[in-house]
């Protein structure tokens, strides 16, 4: 049994804007949105900048009585799924049967960070009563469940920097099994606590230069913050009701380096990606643009093109491939569902984002990069990478169905 | 010292509640004024911290009316 899987809903947040079109108009004009901190003391970083989420008011966002309970990656989860849910134009009846599948690589950073302050910093006997519930890695899923009436399938998917590419995933296999017909999927992230960037810094990942994916002079990734969801629906479901489809979500692949916890597998990821063109039965020929993992590191970007050289061929130097994390950058466990936003739309108007701050190309990088300009393209056929600490790479394939 | 734990325990529910002090007074029902289980841990843990005193979880499961938690407050307090 095959039922083709179509999006038929966007939804975003990031350090581009506060909703869909912002952000697709700051990548097709090359705008960076990393910036110094705001939201975060400095003095103990070694790094001052990052893409944060800034004018950002929850309370013009969330019901009020509710917004206790809902950490910072929750509120940017909300705000995604309602953008998706709206732009999808749902009804009542047609969500109730939904499924909500969110990644998220961290969870409610925020509110264990506070907790955490509690006890330890202050000395004090007692967190806060909503801890718990607040703080638990499906407290998102639970709150887009909650206020939009979802009464599927509900759950988080956790696999670090790849968890939104498997969330969706996920929701596509339910579709194509019959499970259910709409699925609303993506993921969070709101990394921004002293411990997470602390943790980056101890690998030596971050940039305090900017992010530069696949540069010569390219010293890490910028760490960002938002949610990406989609709402993806069976195709005959989209068509009955006459809903506005985007794309065709055509396939996708999963491998695991089973290798080093963070180095990155050539042939893990190029596995990844020769599935995902086998399950949506297209050729490599036929791909026209990939929205690379790029994330500004030495070791990702060089295995990243090494990997895509080794499954492309001689069709490599044709392809464009891009990284939007010089842009809104890496939104860790969110990556997967703001690249995937990104991806649709570069399909939808023909547009193809560019990888921003590109200086040189360095040394083992040798694909067109679309340098700092976004490029005027038709594309039949784009794949959005994900891939995660741990070895864990999940490849999502999209096709036009213009 | 009871008034003042009265005017905490308000306000405290109305911050919890979003709703008008005046909208709380001593005999007001819990339940009426739509305070959950959740919420009234909530208020409590204000409470607790604002008299830093140690509310035990017994106490909570007999709370009715916001007299209950002013009465429970002060034998904690004056057992300080």
């Amino acid at each position: 049994m095959s039922r083709k899987v179509v999006i038929t809903g966007l939804g975003s947040i990031s350090a581009l804007g506060h909703n869909t079109d912002d952000f697709w108009n700051a990548l097709r004009n090359g705008r960076c949105g990393i910036n110094p901190f705001q939201n975060i003391a400095t003095d103990r970083l070694k790094v001052s900048i990052a893409a944060e989420v800034t004018a950002f008011y929850p309370e013009q966002h969330i019901p009020p009585k509710e917004l206790p309970l809902f950490d910072r990656f929750s509120q940017f989860a909300y705000v995604a799924a309602k953008e998706a849910i709206a732009d999808a134009s749902l009804t009542e009846a047609q969500l109730t049967r939904a499924a909500v599948i969110l990644g998220t690589c961290l969870g409610a950073e925020h509110t264990y960070d506070e907790s955490y302050h509690c006890l330890y910093a202050e000395g004090k006997s007692r967190v806060h009563p909503l801890t718990a519930p607040k703080g638990m890695p499906s407290a998102a899923a639970s709150q887009v469940s909650m206020q939009f009436g979802i009464k599927g399938p509900v759950f988080a998917v956790c696999s670090a920097c790849s968890s939104a590419a498997h969330a969706i995933i996920q929701g596509h296999t339910m579709i194509q099994s019959g499970l259910v017909d709409v699925a609303i999927a993506g993921g969070s992230e709101a990394p921004l606590s002293l411990v997470l960037i602390k943790s980056f810094e101890g690998l030596r990942a971050l940039s305090n230069d900017t992010c530069r994916p696949f540069s010569e002079d390219r010293s890490g990734l910028v760490l960002g913050e938002g949610a990406g969801m989609v709402v993806m629906e069976s195709m005959d479901h989209a068509s009955k009701r006459g809903a506005n489809v985007y794309a065709e979500l055509a396939g996708f692949g999963m491998s695991s380096d089973a290798g080093h916890i963070t180095a990155p597998s050539v042939d893990g990821i190029a596995a990844a990606i020769g599935s995902a063109l086998d399950h949506a039965g297209v050729s490599a020929s036929e791909v026209d643009y990939i929205n690379a993992h790029g994330t500004g590191t030495q070791a990702n970007d060089i295995a990243e093109t090494a990997a895509i050289n080794k499954v492309f061929g001689h069709h490599a130097s044709k392809l464009a491939v891009s990284s939007t994390k010089s842009m809104h950058g890496h939104t860790l466990g969110a990556a997967g569902g703001i690249e995937l936003i990104a991806t649709i739309r570069a399909i939808q108007d023909k547009v193809i984002p560019p990888t921003a701050n590109f200086t040189k190309a360095g040394e083992g990088c040798d694909l067109d990069y679309v340098p700092n300009s976004a490029r005027e393209m038709e594309v039949n056929v784009a794949l959005s990478n994900s891939f995660a600490f741990g070895g864990l790479n999940a490849v999502l394939v999209v096709r036009s169905l213009a | 010292m009871s008034d003042q734990i009265l005017s905490s325990v308000v306000a405290a529910i109305a911050k919890q509640k979003r709703i008008d002090h005046d909208l709380i007074t001593a005999n007001s029902l819990l339940e009426e004024l739509g305070v959950t289980s959740l919420d009234a841990i909530t208020i409590v843990f204000d409470i607790e911290e604002e008299f830093d005193i140690e509310v035990p979880g017994d106490l909570l499961e007999n709370l009715k009316s916001v007299q209950d938690i002013v009465d429970g407050i002060t034998e904690l307090t004056s057992a300080n």
